[in-house]
């Protein structure tokens, strides 16, 4: 249905074209999976596929894009919306709405047709808002959002859907919402559907066909599973393919399973390749020395938050809230959204107060505390970096508290920090206009400028592609050492497992866990209540032998017997 | 004068204003207002909104008076807007009392400007019955009916959905000023002011980091308006017609119009009679 | 094909400059509205209005996008939103907002000339707030019966009105308008357009061959600023002609006769704003 020929763009100002000879064919009812780096060219392909390019964005194109045979360059933006759907990274600004029905219908309705409504209340069935139609778009949750751009573009029945990363800023559990979602839309209502994505795992279990592009190129097509073997090259494009299929490869070379094995990519398939192998019987799981702090360093006591509602009454976000978080602790503060992570952490602020109980910082009233002299001593780092640059460079960013506290060598001070991130090149530049993981990098220096004792750090993995949170998991482990005691709000459950020393599980304002990883991945009754799921590798191991515990590949590639060394 | 240097970030936090404005656009779309049609509305609007302009009697002034407060009340509007109207109403004619005064007026220049802040009340309060007690996309609907521009009926809804994001956004960011930057002393009168001054700035320059982050935004929200077809719609006459269908009058319309017709006559016999 | 696809994206970037200029403008005039003033004397203190916003703007990318995007904004946000909406009075805001900070807009050829930035940012005010100032006196004079037989008014009027405008020019328009703008411009310049998908403004693009102040851009200011004129009379006098003699309209027959006119009058308009919004979907 889609045939791309020698299509070649380059965006004005540009010096090289950011597709080359791209040729590519995508036949009806496929899940194909566009995968590569940042800067590929994935997004530009995709909107050659809408007529966005050429018809509203300007630019050099060469080559044909024919859906159903006919030449985009010779159709408009609306008859082709009627045949191909995109939802944007940022679907956030793609709904134009108010209300849930009235965005789902929208075009539908500027495409006059009569029955918009119907149609904009089909499109929300099949994405299983059924039950929000008439909620205002600011009631709605992160994941809600997205079924709703989805469903605005669905309720004009096209053959082609585009999601463009669909589960980047989704917690794991509406990310596997979305995802069956889309496989009961490609395999019910026979809607081919194009993902640029890069969770393997995610690739692996609904995928029928994958993409890589580099460099404006596409490397190959093929199918899903296939192409997930392909580790190496996978890697070399900064892609990390499904960990179940990594620890077989490695278990393949070191002779452990045999040359001719084909590699599993989800868990089933590992149980079948994984299931044949011998176990250690000397395994022990590694026990991680449990690190408690005995200091208090805050306390909250009864405290009481509450939401002020729109309509109707206030309802409370803590009720008789308590914790102890004590000196040197390394916090994974996890749960599902709206459970008061954020709020949490804004209290400790000062940011909001509670309308009972306090707030002790080292024994004193975060209410008595100058907000000066608070934030020299507990600094937090917004989920979304952008708010946190308030000048035009990030040096000026990164200078801004200390020089307005007339910090001696404020200077030196920045330099050290620039070093520190990797940012002496980007100093000059805007924040803003970063990418993602230098976007964070440099939050998280504007963040310890101040040597704060307690850093806060909302969601610090969100919205970056796998190579950039590994970097980040990585800078966040380096930063063990500098700051004290450090809490992280966090869907990450890789970024939980490799750093976390405490946990705690927030479920509806209180706190239903608190323990080391050992003690929350294995207590699956927790886990269900707020919907998170171990890393796979974890769970791969746990499926081959209950009481292991393995995070990593290479705890998981000790669970078996080496032929060598027996 | 303390009172109004207390700081604008606490008293009147964007927090507060925040749930304010939200509030009187969503939060009271079940009153009889919100239920009503818009067409009938904006044609009572266009009566209370222009016939008091004309009227000089005290008491007839007085009596649309406390209608449109009826009907303000039956809009459950919100607190903030109330207290905007009440400074604007002692603004605009309050303050040109005190300064006739000072260039020696006497009591002739009172029964004018008392005439004109009825005149003014009234005006308002039927203007906040309507604007804000409607649901903005009835609004917007029924300003279509009418024949006003597309654009501005679009930019009503638009502007509910976006709010609520820009304030989030803007509120972040002046904590981030918060957080990072060290306010002024201000117990003293002139530190007060000085506070009030630094808050303006911080005010100001955060419009830099909000325009950029918001360029980035409409960026994407104006693709998805080519591609759910907003331009093609804008030059179709049937889907005008379409967006026009869903407006219906009902009982309770029609009783709202009898019940404001009566009043108005009853009025202006009463201001006849007794007046 | 090649011509279209041109109108095409200049539709989409005027679009996307209307959109960012509407929703930072009605987000600013939000707090405006809710800021406190404070008086000192005569001489009012207040933040009235943050047009740096459509200001920079302007200057940056399509200056009539952006004035009337910030037109729209104020409208909608403060005026519609918070219900502070005044009628036909507000088309006077509306269209002298407009024609201010479209004139800025047009002065600037070079955003990163900081003199020219600052001098069309304090006249784009100077011309909103001249045009505001004489529709206000104008306003006063009408509105109040017997203007100039009540003691001190009409001095009053002149010298706070007048005060007022010099005020708002000299003291918002420096504050709030022409120094953020100065600091804006030079800082956003080459760093929003990609953004938005655009190359930074040059000496040719925008402004094109027709100068600064064509012509046309003239006649239309006048025209609009016309237009502003009669929409806030129209809005706050009306028919208030009839009742300009007291003794007359003090007996309750001519009460009466005006009151039915009036109402009269704004259901013709009614009908015939209707009349032609339906003939021209018949047309179709």
């Amino acid at each position: 249905m889609i045939r791309i020929e020698d299509l070649t763009f380059t965006y004005p100002g540009a010096a090289r074209p950011t597709l080359n000879h791209v040729s590519l064919e995508v036949e009806d009812g496929d899940f194909l999976a566009v995968i590569g780096n940042n800067g590929c060219g994935k997004s530009t392909l995709c909107k050659t596929l809408n007529g966005l390019i050429p018809h509203f964005i300007s630019g050099d194109m060469t080559g044909r894009v024919l859906i159903d045979g006919e030449d985009t360059a010779a159709m408009d933006v609306g008859s082709l919306a009627k045949k191909v759907g995109y939802v944007y990274q940022d679907f956030e600004n793609q709904i134009v709405r108010p209300t849930v029905l009235d965005d789902a219908s929208f075009a539908c309705m500027n495409y006059a047709m009569a029955d918009y409504e119907e149609r904009g209340g089909r499109a929300l069935d099949a994405c299983g808002l059924s039950q929000k139609k008439h909620d205002y778009i600011w009631q709605l949750s992160g994941g809600q959002k997205h079924l709703l751009a989805l469903a605005g573009m669905l309720a004009l029945s096209p053959k082609l859907l585009i999601l463009d990363e669909p589960i980047a800023q989704l917690d794991p559990g509406h990310a596997r919402e979305i995802y069956e979602v889309l496989k009961n839309l490609n395999e019910n209502h026979g809607i081919t559907v194009i993902v640029i994505e890069h969770h393997t795992e995610f690739i692996a279990s609904y995928c029928k066909h994958t993409v890589l592009m580099k460099n404006g190129e596409i490397l190959w097509k093929l199918p899903a599973k296939e192409a997930l073997r392909r580790v190496d090259e996978l890697e070399e494009s900064n892609i990390f393919p499904p960990q179940i299929t990594v620890a077989a490869k490695r278990l393949k070379e070191a002779g452990v399973l045999s040359p001719e094995t084909k590699l599993p990519t989800t868990v089933a398939e590992g149980e079948q390749v994984f299931g044949k192998l011998l176990l250690r019987g000397d395994y022990r799981a590694a026990v991680r020395p449990s690190v408690r702090g005995t200091k208090k360093n805050v306390e909250f006591s009864g405290i009481t938050v509450k939401y002020r509602a729109v309509k109707g009454d206030s309802y409370p976000i803590f009720n008789d809230f308590s914790l102890d978080i004590h000196k040197g602790e390394k916090i994974a503060l996890i749960g599902s959204n709206g459970a008061g992570k954020t709020t949490l952490m804004k209290l400790m602020m000062g940011l909001i107060r509670p309308e009972a109980g306090d707030v002790r910082l080292d024994g004193r009233e975060t209410a008595d505390i100058a907000p000066e002299e608070l934030s020299n001593r507990i600094s937090l780092v917004y989920q979304n970096p952008e708010e946190m640059f308030i000048k035009d460079t990030i040096r000026g960013d990164i200078e801004f508290a200390m020089k307005m506290r007339k910090v001696k060598d404020y200077r030196q001070r920045t330099d050290e920090l620039l070093g520190m991130f990797h940012l002496e090149k980007l100093a000059d530049r805007d924040g803003r206009l970063l990418s993602g993981g230098q976007m964070r990098r440099a939050s998280l220096a504007v963040g310890i400028a101040l040597n704060p004792s307690i850093l806060l750090l909302d969601e610090p993995t969100a919205n970056l592609d796998i190579a950039t949170r590994k970097e980040i998991i990585k800078t966040l482990n380096a930063l063990k050492d500098v700051t004290e005691t450090v809490m992280i709000a966090t869907h990450d459950m890789q970024l939980v497992c490799d750093w976390a020393e405490r946990i705690i599980v927030l479920s509806a304002g209180r706190v239903i866990a608190d323990g080391d990883r050992d003690a929350i991945f294995s207590d699956s009754h927790v886990l269900n209540q707020v919907g998170i799921r171990p890393p796979e590798i974890f769970y791969m191991g746990s499926r081959l032998l209950s009481q292991a515990r393995c995070y990593t590949i290479e705890e998981f590639t000790d669970l078996f017997e080496r032929k060598g060394a027996s | 004068m303390s009172a109004l240097s207390e700081n604008i970030l606490d008293k009147l936090s964007i927090d507060n204003i925040k749930t304010q404005v939200l509030k009187n656009a969503y939060g009271n779309d079940d009153t009889v207002i919100a239920g009503m049609d818009p067409r009938f509305l904006l044609a009572w609007y266009c009566f209370f909104g222009i016939v008091p302009w004309f009227l000089d009697n005290v008491a007839l002034l007085l009596l649309l008076f406390v209608f449109v407060a009826v009907t303000t009340k039956l809009a459950k509007v919100a607190p903030l807007v109330l207290l905007l109207f009440c400074v604007g109403v002692f603004s605009q004619t309050g303050y040109l009392l005190l300064v006739a005064l000072f260039f020696g007026g006497d009591a002739s220049t009172v029964l004018p400007l008392l005439v004109m802040s009825l005149k003014v009340a009234v005006v308002s309060l039927a203007s906040i019955t309507v604007f804000s007690g409607l649901d903005p996309d009835k609004l917007a609907s029924g300003l279509l009916w009418y024949g006003c521009p597309d654009q501005l009926s679009f930019s009503i809804s638009f502007a509910y959905r976006i709010l609520p994001i820009l304030m989030e956004e803007f509120q972040n960011i002046l904590l981030s000023y918060r957080m990072r930057g060290v306010a002024p002393e201000h117990k003293t009168f002139f530190g007060k002011i000085r506070y009030l001054g630094y808050q303006i700035k911080i005010i100001i320059q955060a419009f830099y980091p909000l325009m950029l982050n918001t360029a980035k935004r409409s960026r994407t929200t104006v693709e998805a308006l080519e591609l759910k077809g907003y331009r093609y719609a804008v030059q179709d006459k049937r889907v005008k017609r379409m967006k026009l269908q869903m407006l219906k009058a009902g009982k309770a319309d029609y009783l709202f119009a009898g019940i404001s017709v009566v009043w108005v006559l009853v009025s202006v016999c009463v201001s006849r009679i007794y007046f | 094909m090649n011509e279209k696809k041109k109108a095409a994206v200049t539709q989409s970037q005027k679009m996307m400059v209307f959109v960012l200029s509407m929703s930072l403008y009605g987000l600013a005039t939000l707090f405006t509205e809710l800021i406190p003033k404070f008086q000192v004397g005569v001489v009012e203190f207040s933040v009235e209005y943050f047009l740096f916003i459509p200001l920079t703007l302007s200057m940056l990318f399509d200056p009539i996008s952006a004035a009337l995007g910030a037109a729209t904004g104020e409208l909608v946000f403060s005026e519609i939103m918070l219900g502070q909406f005044g009628g036909l009075g507000e088309l006077e805001k509306f269209l002298t907002v407009t024609i201010g900070v479209y004139l800025a807009g047009r002065m600037v050829k070079n955003p990163k000339n900081i003199k020219m930035v600052g001098l069309a940012s304090i006249t784009g005010v100077a011309v909103q707030q001249l045009m505001g100032c004489a529709v206000d006196i104008l306003k006063v004079q009408l509105a109040v019966t017997d203007f100039e037989s009540v003691a001190g008014l009409p001095e009053s009027v002149f010298v706070t009105e007048g005060f007022a405008c010099a005020n708002d020019i000299l003291f918002s328009g420096i504050l709030f308008c022409m120094l953020p703008t100065m600091y804006l411009v030079p800082r956003l310049y080459g760093k929003i357009e990609p953004l938005l998908g655009m190359k930074p403004r040059n000496e040719f693009s925008v402004i094109g061959e027709a100068g600064v102040l064509s012509p046309k851009v003239v006649i239309l200011s006048i025209l609009g600023f016309g237009c502003a004129i009669g929409a806030e009379l129209l809005a706050e006098t009306g028919m208030s002609l009839i009742d300009w003699e007291a003794d007359w309209a003090e007996t309750p027959a001519a009460m009466a006769a005006g009151f039915a006119l009036a109402a009269l009058v704004a259901l013709i308009a009614f009908g015939i704003i209707r009349r032609n919004a339906q003939l021209r979907m018949a047309e179709e």
